[in-house]
């Protein structure tokens, strides 16, 4: 255990015994942490902000469940409570938002085409739109569907560090990704015939 | 893997690339948390339902404690117990 990892359980304790100086520093230290989860995986209509606030405040009621001693580390344990507090969220989330051909930026499109288009070439765009548009893809599909693929594709993630954040078991974990490669590459087809150029 | 697959797998390494952005704490946000969560009955439902649940459980155990040691001194009865204890107490157990 290093010494940050020593430093953050002893706020931990404190926090738990009501020291709010401590329970503020908990706050800051995790932000960077908690934050980066709720952007991977922030429902469309969402603010990350409300999310990531929602996620502190369960963090500090359920702080009396977490055991040190345990083979989890804290952060990790953070990192699960963020990660199902995120899912909730998705799956609370109604309706999800129509995707357009004609909404996506010329860059944007230049991927789509290059995935579905055996001759079209790789495009050289900043790293920022490829991102937009899998996010934009990726919020199309089922709420389990959409978290199972951003953690391995985007947040390179094993199956293991997936079952240990989600809860869920490894074959569980391969088939739901299996399947939503699939259901991906069957919108993206679909999305394309939508294209007003295509159909000329 | 597949045409699209591979493609896709390129697309996500490009995305990877995306720097994250600002992460700072945004003003004020660690003292909301806190009085949020310091706040009596700021508990979420959800964490209610929890304890409530524990204590039911809790009571279970307590009940089919208490069966079990009222069971206890007739372990070793060649008689079969009274007709009136083991109703109520089969009814106890199957009414949890």
């Amino acid at each position: 255990m290093t010494a940050t990892d020593g430093d953050l359980l002893r706020q931990v304790e404190r926090a738990r015994l009501g020291d709010p100086e401590a329970s503020r520093s908990l706050v800051e230290a995790l932000h960077p942490q908690v934050i980066r989860i709720v952007r991977s995986h922030l429902p469309v209509r969402a603010a990350e902000e409300d999310l990531a606030q929602e996620i502190f405040v369960k963090l500090f009621t359920r702080l009396d469940q977490y055991q040190a001693r345990s083979s989890v580390p804290f952060e990790h344990w953070v990192s699960r409570l963020a990660v199902r507090t995120c899912l909730d969220a998705l799956r609370a989330e109604r309706r999800r938002p129509e995707l357009r051909w004609s909404d996506l930026p010329e860059e944007q499109s230049a991927w789509l085409e290059f995935m579905l288009v055996d001759e079209a070439a790789r495009p050289d765009t900043a790293p920022a739109s490829a991102r937009e548009l899998l996010e934009k893809l990726l919020s199309q599909l089922p709420p389990d569907d959409r978290l199972v693929i951003s953690l391995m594709d985007l947040e390179e993630q094993s199956v293991k560090e997936i079952a240990a954040l989600t809860g869920w078991n490894i074959p569980l974990i391969k088939v739901r990704a299996f399947r939503a490669r699939r259901k991906l590459r069957k919108l993206a087809e679909t999305f394309k015939k939508e294209n007003p150029h295509e159909r000329l | 893997m597949n045409d699209f697959d591979t493609k896709w797998q390129a697309c996500a390494a490009r995305a990877r690339q995306a720097t994250h952005r600002d992460e700072q704490l945004p003003f004020g946000f660690a003292t909301r948390v806190v009085a949020q969560a310091t706040r009596p009955g700021a508990a979420p439902l959800e964490f209610a339902w929890d304890r409530l649940l524990a204590r039911l459980l809790a009571g279970a155990v307590a009940v089919l404690l208490v069966c079990a040691a009222a069971e206890l001194p007739h372990l070793r009865d060649a008689q079969p117990l009274k007709p009136g204890i083991e109703n109520a107490v089969a009814q106890l157990v199957w009414s949890l």
